[in-house]
């Protein structure tokens, strides 16, 4: 039962259309489609890539990523990826004060990392955004939400996966999962991101097709908050005079891990 | 509240056009962004008509409006978020105050959105106590300078660095420093402190997707990721046409969108928003209410000449390309949108009779509709809003434009249908004119309506001979060559 304010509002725009009857047109604009035999073959013509191809897509992403202030590390293996981890915390300097801390999320990737142990040898407390929900009283959830958000506004450092990087702009898509705030990639002065070389992909057009076709992603869809994130934060609100580092993080890092595949 | 009528618009553009600050700071704007812009355009790999593929799919989201709209306040539902459809502003306004007030909320962080600006929120927040920031810094600067974006996508870019520089020592308290990093930066830590207190973000929408039922927006700054992502409740409020069938549709949309805005191949931060966060996620807001605005948008939809300006999506892309823009600035239009899109959606939104001037005020050169990401033909919507407010139409209520026009206009027509008529004219006038006063062989004045002309420039006189005379003349001394 749709309230009166509605069905007001909907019978005027379909008067405006000229159907006050609410006719339906034939628009199959809204219909789930399956993927046309030409989707088909450019989605496995992605996944077909060979390693030269997407080395050579991790270059683009590499040259797109300066003017975006985004740094692209190069690393082999999980173990390297950590490391370079590591080396960003301990050059890194708190930008509101207070002693460091680190923040994750929890994701294969990330957890494989061992940030705890390492980041334990400098001294440095590491958490997963992952305040155990599950099976909480909502008050109980609140309460853990706000602890949870208080670990991720005093971190300096947050760290991530993604689920796609786009090699045309420098871009980041990142789904909303249980363990992985939002927050992670926003409140910390640095966001370091990491993902394998496979997860790159060619442009924009690429990116949605498997957003909307990728048989892993299918079931979940876009998630309740997908973010693209294409470099620092900027403006160029005062005499147009762009200045990195507003709202969002200050400093990103993106490190690919060229060696392994995902698990 | 200012006004888009006839003598304030003429006051407010001279003025802005003896404003040196202002001056230099439109060419700036225009001069970077208008050429990037078309250079962006003309790289696209699907070519150039790509914009034109763009106003398509918009046009065909405004004519199956409905079924958009309901498919995607179906899909919000379904994902536990709440939709509200709103007449108008005030029913706008009203939905938010009472969210607000059920979430118990004190303070409201913004993100940057010209619907709002439209219906007046921040006013309605504040009149119920509720503290509301702008948290865009070109509107953050704005607000605590008390005035109105003067720019769609820069809304503060008439202000210096020393103006926000005392603004900032004045308001923030922070030593006086006209150094743009510090007064972001100066920005950054006040607004932190907003974003994590806020009890409710309230944002826009550029484009949401009735396939995926995603509201998504589209900054650079991250304020509106901060404001969509910490407070307890998440508000949207999108204009009704705003909107697209498809995922794949939004993918051509937002790389226009960004090209358009900003000359960008895409914005800095793009959220695809469909509900809040369910209870197994680890932060997002609780609650998450979309607001559907009508607010006059489905008279538009009504008028089949005019509805294709719905099919715009704010970028400003026309505002850095106009030649009126560039020389009087935004606060001359006197409305929330400026520019040519202002020109033409101003009136339509306020009666046409309220904002008559903006559409005269334009030059019809074109430039708006070939920076449109989305092709609009802007100039053929200013000559329908200009014909309709002089012919008259009885759906928008204006009266056919005033007697004098109209009998000037009938009696010239009975003039040039006559050849000897139209002679007989020309000789008295070019009599007449030698009692004008001239410099240079130019008229410097002309009395009645023509001083409209003279008010600015000189204007020619009338040759002594004539063309059809002087034709006369040589075809006989050139024994009938031509």
């Amino acid at each position: 039962m749709k309230a009166d304010h509605e069905s007001a509002f909907l019978g005027r725009v379909r008067k405006a259309l000229g159907r006050p009857g609410g006719v339906r047109p034939a628009w199959t604009g809204l219909r789930g489609r399956d993927a046309d035999a030409a989707t088909l073959a450019e989605l496995a013509r992605i996944r077909g890539r060979s390693r030269e191809e997407r080395l050579g897509l991790l270059a683009r992403l590499e040259s797109e990523a300066v003017p975006l202030k985004l740094t692209v590390r190069r690393v082999t293996d999980a173990r390297q990826a950590a490391q370079a981890v590591v080396d960003l915390v301990a050059a890194g300097e708190p930008e509101w004060g207070g002693a460091k801390r680190v923040v994750g999320w929890r994701h294969p990737l990330i957890t494989a990392l061992d940030l705890g142990a390492r980041l334990a040898q400098l001294a440095v407390p590491y958490s997963e955004s992952d305040p155990a929900l599950e099976g909480q009283s909502s008050e109980d959830r609140r309460e853990r939400r706000a602890a949870l958000r208080r670990e991720v506004a005093d971190a300096f450092v947050g760290v991530t996966a993604a689920d796609y990087a786009v090699a045309a702009t420098g871009t980041l898509a990142l789904k909303t999962r249980p363990g992985q705030a939002r927050s992670v990639s926003l409140l910390p002065t640095t966001h370091v991101a990491v993902i394998y070389l496979e997860q790159i992909v060619a442009d924009l057009r690429e990116l949605y097709l498997l957003l909307e076709h990728d048989p892993g992603g299918k079931t979940e869809g876009l998630t309740n908050c997908l973010t693209f994130i294409s470099g620092l934060s900027k403006t160029g609100d005062i005499e147009f005079i762009m200045i990195h580092g507003v709202h969002g993080p200050r400093e990103m890092h993106l490190v690919v891990i060229t060696d392994e595949a995902a698990p | 509240m200012m006004s888009a009528k006839a003598p304030d618009y003429r006051a407010r553009a001279r003025a802005a056009i003896q404003d040196g600050t202002l001056q230099k700071a439109l060419g700036g704007v225009q001069q970077r962004l208008g050429p990037a812009t078309a250079a962006l355009y003309a790289q696209l790999p699907e070519g150039p008509g790509l914009r034109q593929t763009a106003h398509d799919l918009r046009m065909q989201a405004v004519m199956n409006l409905d079924l958009l709209l309901e498919a995607l306040a179906d899909k919000v539902r379904a994902a536990g978020g709440h939709v509200y459809f709103a007449a108008d502003a005030q029913a706008a306004t009203d939905y938010c105050l009472q969210v607000a007030r059920d979430h118990k909320v004190r303070r409201v962080v913004k993100g940057k959105s010209m619907v709002t600006e439209e219906i007046a929120l921040n006013r309605a927040l504040e009149a119920a106590g509720i503290e509301a920031v702008e948290t865009d810094l070109g509107e953050y600067i704005i607000q605590l300078a008390g005035e109105r974006p003067s720019h769609i996508i820069a809304p503060a870019i008439h202000k210096t660095r020393q103006q926000v520089g005392r603004l900032f020592a004045e308001k923030l308290g922070i030593p006086y420093t006209e150094d743009p990093p510090r007064l972001t930066q100066a920005a950054r830590k006040a607004l932190r402190a907003k974003f994590l207190a806020a009890d409710m973000g309230i944002s826009g929408c550029n484009l949401a997707i009735a396939e995926t039922g995603h509201i998504t927006t589209v900054s650079n700054e991250g304020n509106i990721r901060m404001a969509t992502t910490l407070p307890r409740v998440h508000v949207a409020i999108m204009g009704m046409e705003r909107i697209v069938a498809r995922l794949q549709d939004h993918q051509i949309l937002l790389r226009l969108l960004s090209h358009g805005a900003a000359a960008q191949k895409v914005g800095g931060y793009v959220s695809f928003i469909a509900a809040a966060a369910t209870p197994d996620q680890a932060d997002g807001p609780e609650a998450f209410h979309l607001v559907v605005l009508d607010n006059g948008r489905s008279r538009i939809l009504a008028d089949e000449d005019l509805r294709e300006i719905l099919c715009c999506l704010r970028c400003g892309a026309c505002l850095n390309v106009c030649p009126v823009y560039g020389k009087i600035g935004g606060h001359a239009y006197g409305t929330v949108y400026t520019g040519p899109v202002g020109a033409v959606l101003s009136p339509l939104l306020a009666g046409l009779k309220e904002g008559r001037d903006l559409c005269l005020g334009e030059t019809l050169c074109g430039a708006c509709q070939q920076a449109c990401p989305v092709n609009i033909n802007l100039p053929r919507l200013l000559l329908a809003l200009r014909q309709k407010m002089t012919e008259g139409d009885r759906s928008w209520g204006v009266p056919a434009a005033g007697g004098r026009e109209r009998a000037a206009m009938r009696a010239w027509s009975w003039v040039v249908a006559s050849r000897g008529r139209y002679e007989t004219l020309c000789r008295l006038l070019a009599a007449l004119q030698r009692c004008l006063p001239r410099k240079a062989g130019w008229i410097r004045w002309a009395p009645l309506d023509f001083r409209g002309w003279t008010f600015s420039r000189d204007l020619k006189p009338l040759a002594r001979e004539r063309f059809v005379e002087r034709w006369r003349r040589t075809k006989k001394t050139t024994g009938g060559r031509s």
